[in-house]
């Protein structure tokens, strides 16, 4: 138990007096059987265990933005205790504004954790580095199973995992559980200078509160993870509220939902090529999904067709041990990656990579009872392979339907997997299975068109959209919009171009290796463009802290070297 | 629920500062005055910082900058040993704190004696002890005897000094954070509490979640202190006088002042009636920006409150009638009898962690203890407790600091000391300044960074030790002493402040028949002795380091014998000038700003941000202040930005009639269509582009006002200049 003093003001101390029994969602407050107090947190190896009588109850922060003076007390408390380097904070504070002067409102928001109900990074962590605790319902990461993936940081629609591009590991708010145990709030409410910050027993109005809000201006919809915030927002806002930060996303007041995040289209209508821009922190994870959807689609295809060749399963390897190679390459600690298949029980991210270990595996073994001359012992491990594959294209599907990314979680994320396995593979088996197999042209037709097909349907629901996806669309079409409009020519103008060529007869190799170099062109172009335009639910930031525009500007002009500019010199 | 995996899992880790010993300090920052404790660990490394939970200042708070403050002891450009150099664009050469005071001694004697005492200037701060400040004024007055000596005062709250002595006769700020609780209206001037003195802004926030009181602000940006207020007046920069003289106008129209209370204590009352007389709402409303029906509102609701408080900082105090703007706050105070009583005063914010004690013992302005030079009889006591000859002091003060820099730039003066200040940054028209301290023919740098801007024009630096290095007193914006105890040993070879004084007075043969205490303690309690006496308000003498450790810091007047300070001054209604009563002034305002026009269309202002204090030699290095605002930036109104086509995040250049300067620019509604809004910590910035006319009576430059207009600028020059000037 950490050491407390006797002079401690009491804004600083646990006072619960009472409890709810279920929360707003549903969910229990009280996280184990009456009279059960839970058992030792082992802080620190520490074996005390706190006497706090709601230990076991689920507690959260609450946040009056009525209060809130931006003034980084919070955050500064936080990263004091914590220890933290100048890049990275547990808690930030961001705002939104709107208005005309003098009639301006800025409206402060300081987040960090939420400890949800429903821990989507938990779900998501490959390597099991997330625990929700029944004690105090705080859900903690431990950095020393991490192996830095950053999916978490994907999921969380907060923004509350920290990845520290420097340490390669992801760190959270841990609820300062070692202050709850001895009946203390965090550091951050603690440090709360506007009586903006309070904590304890969810559903609880604080003293001097009258509002326990699940919502407030800037900050995602709750139900996706069932956060454990409240906030009290009684002040009138403006119907319209800005971001300071270069996020290309404004809030709506709707009287029915409240507000809904919309395109702020600062940026103009110009169509931009950039291309530059469009290699990314996830430039692996292209080649990972490209590498491993062509393997599974050749494979599979050609298997199923009944012409499987050695040369093609010989391709299927190479692309998936490839794949698995970049995958890993993008970890923060890549000798940990072992740890990838910790969580099959509720993490796609590990199913997705067991599948594909499997898929790889399946496709070796058929390689060797092939080349050995066991023609049923390579059928059996053929079609383990194929059942194997599409699992890893289902799981890679899966991980990708985010709800924290919008743009993402749509069908168009399966049109795109499953048509690029089929797109990709068909021309792999096209050039490596002996003979022509014009079976293989109209896989290539049916990836494509399964791609178009689903650009189509996001593009339409997207534009219309009330949350970051139509962000991400605006992106695409403006910042990227030459490049957008390049890709859907050669997308569609191959597919007519194989169709053309197809029920012409056509089996010249010359034609045929053009439509192939334009179809891999435009994957790779899909691709990166699927990894740059997304725009996760964020919280705020600030003009200068969380602004990814003046974090990369920092980069580029090497501000960021000076490690009290608070920016990692490099953001991989 | 999902309760997951827990069997298996690794013991929670959490950081732990192996804090060994929590030592007893006062923050080294601004003036608001919180007990801090610093947590070092078993090597007696400072590793953290808390704030006490029992101190009635912050009673557990800090902010951003107390919290990190341990930061700042090891820092990037601390002073490691004492620098000397023949000229100024030569390598320095490290030398021994021997050489260095040698030299120092050497050079001021000589150029003394070439042109005479008054040709070696010092220039010294708000951030070092009372005891320090103390033993400065001794030297200075007693030893050196220049009378071109002054202290960061004059460019932060000189105009509150010079408003206090003209009301009320002396120095001083009546109220206290207290009042809060017992106020039924607050009107805050030029004061963004939440930014420059949070904590202040909490107990005011404490006070109104407990009982509601109207707040009202004025100020020309909308801080969140003016969105948070009741009513906001987005006053015309500059104007406040004529907004308080209109104030007053409403009060005696409606016959809503203190009669009883103003024949009691005041006098003046008549030729100051007759002044406001002119400024009615309607005349007011065309000048100040505010109209006619908010004046009337706002005049009643604080004529009608039974204690009313009127608190300013540097929106009162940096302009060109910043004293009249104290002045005039007083006069609202004196006629509704707001003095003195808990809920009703005039409080001014001050600036830096000892601003109040330069004011009250550095003798910068006169004598220690609030004397002045003017005064025979101060001179004489004095001059009789240094074993000094009072005929050695001048007889009147001389030069303050913004007229110290023309004084070297005309040639009288030769040699400069500065001392835990940075000018190159923080004067108005750097320009200028840079040009002047070239004119020096020696130059002496103190300060605990080496990298302060200003030594770029020394020959000798001398590296101090900073804050809890040393052992001394701070007294806070109501007048509280509070202790800082040595926490840590001075980083590398520097020394403190204390200890470079009183080293150096030895060089002066005069100095041995003078007493020098050894420590910070013993100088108290030298100083208790000059306290004391009939009428004194700034009386010391009945406080111990031990005493206000123990009550947290304590209010003076605290006499021989009392077990507790004051919270008020004049709660009897006896003010120090000789005739005991406050004096109602009439204030006319004379429009004499530069104001925008056509060829500079916008108004500058200034100010602070939270996460910076002054001019970053601290807060630029420690990370969780500076990412916040790590290089400068302008809010510049998005509808005047759309105009000019300048962008969010590009980087614009700013020209006045002085020079230029080029920040990345911030769009926001906070400010008006025609105004600008730059942090003043940047180093080549803000600065640069200011005027700084002086207020006559306390030669306080109008940091705020002044006008420039806004060009664009090549985006990737301008991102390499930023990170040439952003070293810290």
């Amino acid at each position: 138990m950490i050491p407390t003093r006797a002079d401690e003001p009491d804004y600083a101390k646990l006072a619960d007096a009472t409890a709810q029994t279920l929360n707003r969602y549903g969910n229990p407050i009280q996280l184990l059987p009456d009279g059960d107090n839970g058992v030792s947190l082992r802080i620190n190896g520490d074996a005390g265990i706190g006497d706090n009588p709601n230990r076991t109850r689920q507690h959260a922060f609450h946040f009056t933005a009525d209060n809130c003076i931006g003034c980084h007390a919070c955050e500064a408390a936080c990263s004091e205790k914590n220890d933290l380097p100048p890049h990275l904070s547990f808690r930030s504070v961001g705002y939104v504004e709107g208005g005309t002067y003098p009639d301006y409102t800025r409206i402060n928001i300081s987040m960090a954790c939420n400890h949800c109900d429903d821990p989507v990074c938990l779900k998501g962590c490959p390597t099991r580095a997330y625990t929700k605790h029944p004690e105090y319902g705080a859900v903690i990461q431990d950095p020393d199973i991490c192996f830095g993936c950053g999916y978490c940081t994907w999921v969380c629609p907060y923004n509350a995992p920290q990845l520290d591009p420097m340490a390669g590991q992801v760190e959270k708010c841990n609820m300062c559980v070692d202050r709850l145990e001895v009946g203390l709030k965090p550091a951050c409410v603690s440090a709360c200078v506007g009586n903006a910050l309070d904590f304890g027993v969810v559903e609880n109005v604080p003293e001097r509160r009258k509002q326990i809000d699940a919502r407030i201006p800037g900050f995602p919809d709750p139900n996706i993870t069932k956060a454990n915030i409240r906030f009290q927002h009684t002040r009138q806002a403006p119907h319209e509220v800005t971001r300071p930060d270069s996020a290309l996303v404004k809030y709506r007041d709707d009287p029915q939902t409240g507000f809904r995040p919309v395109v702020d289209p600062r940026e103009g209508v110009e169509k931009q090529w950039n291309w530059a821009r469009l290699s990314s922190r996830e430039n692996p994870l292209v080649a990972f999904t490209l590498a491993v959807q062509a393997a599974v689609g050749a494979f599979a295809t050609t298997f199923v067709a009944g012409q499987a060749s050695t040369l093609v399963a010989l391709a299927a390897l190479v692309l998936v041990g490839l794949g698995m190679a970049a995958s890993t390459a993008h970890l923060g600690k890549t000798l940990r990656f072992y740890r990838g298949f910790n969580n099959l029980r509720h993490s796609n991210l590990s199913r997705e990579a067991l599948a594909t270990v499997f898929f790889g595996a399946a496709v070796g073994l058929y390689l060797i009872s092939d080349l050995a001359g066991w023609p049923s012992v390579a059928l059996g491990f053929g079609a383990a392979a194929v059942v194997a594959g599409i699992a890893t294209i289902y799981y890679m599907v899966r991980c990708y339907l985010i709800p924290a990314r919008p743009f993402w979680n749509h069908w168009q994320t399966a049109a795109a997997f499953v048509g690029a396995s089929l797109a990709l593979g068909g021309w792999i088996g096209l050039a490596l299975v002996p003979g022509w197999q014009s079976q293989l042209v109209w896989t290539i037709v049916a990836g494509l068109g399964l791609e178009v097909a689903g650009l189509v349907g996001q593009a339409r629901d997207m534009r219309t959209a009330e949350h970051e996806g139509a962000v991400s669309h605006y992106v695409q079409t403006t910042t990227f919009g030459q490049v957008y409009r390049l890709r859907n020519g050669l997308l569609l103008g191959n597919l007519v171009l194989i169709c053309a060529l197809a029920v012409a007869g056509v089996t010249h190799p010359g034609p045929w290796l053009a439509a192939a170099l334009v179809g891999m062109g435009s994957a790779l172009v899909s691709r990166a463009l699927f990894y740059v335009v997304v725009v996760p639910t964020t919280m705020p930031g600030a003009f200068f802290w969380k602004n990814k525009g003046f974090e990369k500007h920092a980069r580029d002009i090497g501000l960021a070297a000076n490690p009290a500019v608070g920016v990692a010199p490099n953001d991989h | 629920m999902m309760l997951f995996g827990r069997r298996r899992k690794n013991p929670i880790r959490i950081a732990n500062k192996s804090v060994a010993d929590w030592k007893y300090a006062t923050c080294g920052y601004c003036s608001v005055g919180c007990s801090i404790e610093v947590g070092v660990d078993a090597a007696g490394k400072p590793v953290t910082t808390r704030g006490v939970g029992g101190a009635d200042v912050n009673r557990g708070k800090l902010c951003i900058k107390g919290l990190t403050q341990a930061k700042i002891f090891a820092a990037p450009g601390r002073g490691s040993a004492p620098k000397t150099r023949d000229r100024t664009f030569d390598d320095w050469q490290r030398t021994d704190w021997n050489s260095a005071l040698d030299r120092v001694a050497a050079e001021f004697q000589g150029i003394q004696a070439r042109h005479g005492r008054d040709a070696v200037a010092v220039i010294s701060t708000g951030q070092i002890m009372t005891e320090e400040f103390y033993t400065l004024g001794k030297l200075v007055r007693g030893v050196i005897g220049t009378n071109n000596y002054d202290g960061n005062t004059t460019l932060c709250m000189a105009s509150a000094v010079s408003g206090y002595k003209r009301s009320f006769g002396s120095d001083g700020p009546p109220g206290c954070y207290g009042d809060f609780d017992h106020t039924q209206c607050l009107l805050a001037f030029g004061s963004n509490l939440p930014e420059q003195h949070p904590i202040i802004y909490w107990r005011l926030k404490e006070a109104l979640e407990k009982r509601k009181f109207p707040v009202i602000v004025v100020d020309p940006r909308v801080t969140m202190f003016a969105q948070f207020a009741d009513i906001h007046l987005p006053v015309t920069p500059g104007t406040d006088l004529v907004l308080l003289n209109s104030l007053c106008h409403v009060i005696l129209e409606d016959g809503l002042q203190d009669e009883a209370w103003i024949r009691a204590h005041t006098d003046g009352f008549e030729e100051f009636a007759e002044t406001v007389a002119a400024y009615d709402p309607a005349t007011a409303a065309r000048i100040c920006g505010i109209d006619e029906d908010t004046i009337r509102t706002v005049a009643r609701l604080y004529g009608k409150a039974d204690a009313a408080m009127a608190i300013w900082t540097m929106g009162i105090n940096q302009s060109t009638h910043g004293s009249d703007g104290v002045c005039a706050i007083n006069n609202l105070n004196l006629i509704t009898g707001n003095i003195g009583k808990p809920g009703g005063t005039s409080l001014s914010i001050t600036g830096q962690c000892n601003a109040m004690g330069t004011r009250e013992w550095s003798a910068c302005s006169g004598l220690p203890g609030y004397r002045q030079l003017e005064n025979p009889a101060h001179r004489e006591e004095v001059g009789r407790f240094w074993n000094v000859d009072p005929e050695f002091f001048p007889k009147r003060r001389g030069l303050f600091q913004t007229d110290i820099f023309p004084a070297i730039e005309t040639g009288q003066i030769k040699a400069l000391w500065v001392i835990g200040t940075n000018p190159l940054t923080s004067m108005p028209n750097t320009p200028r300044i840079r040009k002047t301290l070239a004119n020096l023919e020696f130059c002496v740098v103190q300060d605990a960074y080496e990298d302060v801007e200003t030594a770029d024009y020394a020959h000798v630096y001398l590296p101090a030790s900073v804050w809890a290095e040393k052992e001394g007193c701070f007294t806070n914006t109501e007048r509280r002493v509070n202790l800082t105890r040595a926490v840590t040993a001075p980083f590398a070879n520097s020394k403190p402040d204390h200890w470079i004084f009183t080293s150096l007075a030895r060089r002066w043969p005069k100095a041995a028949a003078m007493h020098w205490p050894g420590t910070p303690e013993a100088t108290f309690e030298e100083m208790k002795q000059l306290s004391k006496g009939r009428g004194r308000n700034l009386d010391i003498s009945g406080m111990t380091y031990a005493k206000i450790e123990a009550q947290r810091g304590i209010q003076w007047p605290m006499r021989e014998g009392d077990e507790h300070g004051s919270p008020r001054l004049y709660a009897d209604g006896v003010f120090p000038h000789p005739d005991g009563r406050a004096k109602l002034l009439a204030l006319p305002y004379i429009e004499n700003n530069e104001r925008p026009d056509s060829e500079f269309p916008f108004w500058l202002n200034s100010g602070r941000v939270v996460e910076h204090f002054h001019t970053r030699t601290k807060t630029g290095k420690v990370g969780d202040c500076n990412k916040h605002s790590p290089i400068p930036y302008m809010e510049m109104n998005p509808d005047a930005a759309d105009r000019l086509g300048v962008e969010h995040m590009g980087y614009a250049r700013l020209v006045s009639r002085r020079g230029d300067a080029v920040v990345m620019v911030q769009r926001t509604q906070r400010v008006p269509n025609d105004m600008v809004f730059i942090p003043f910590h940047f180093h080549d910035c803000v600065n640069r582009l200011t005027l700084g006319l002086l207020d006559p009576h306390s030669r306080q430059p109008a940091f705020k006002q002044c006008a420039v207009r806004i060009e664009s600028v090549d985006q990737d020059e301008a991102a390499t200049r930023d990170v040439a000037l952003r070293s810290f």
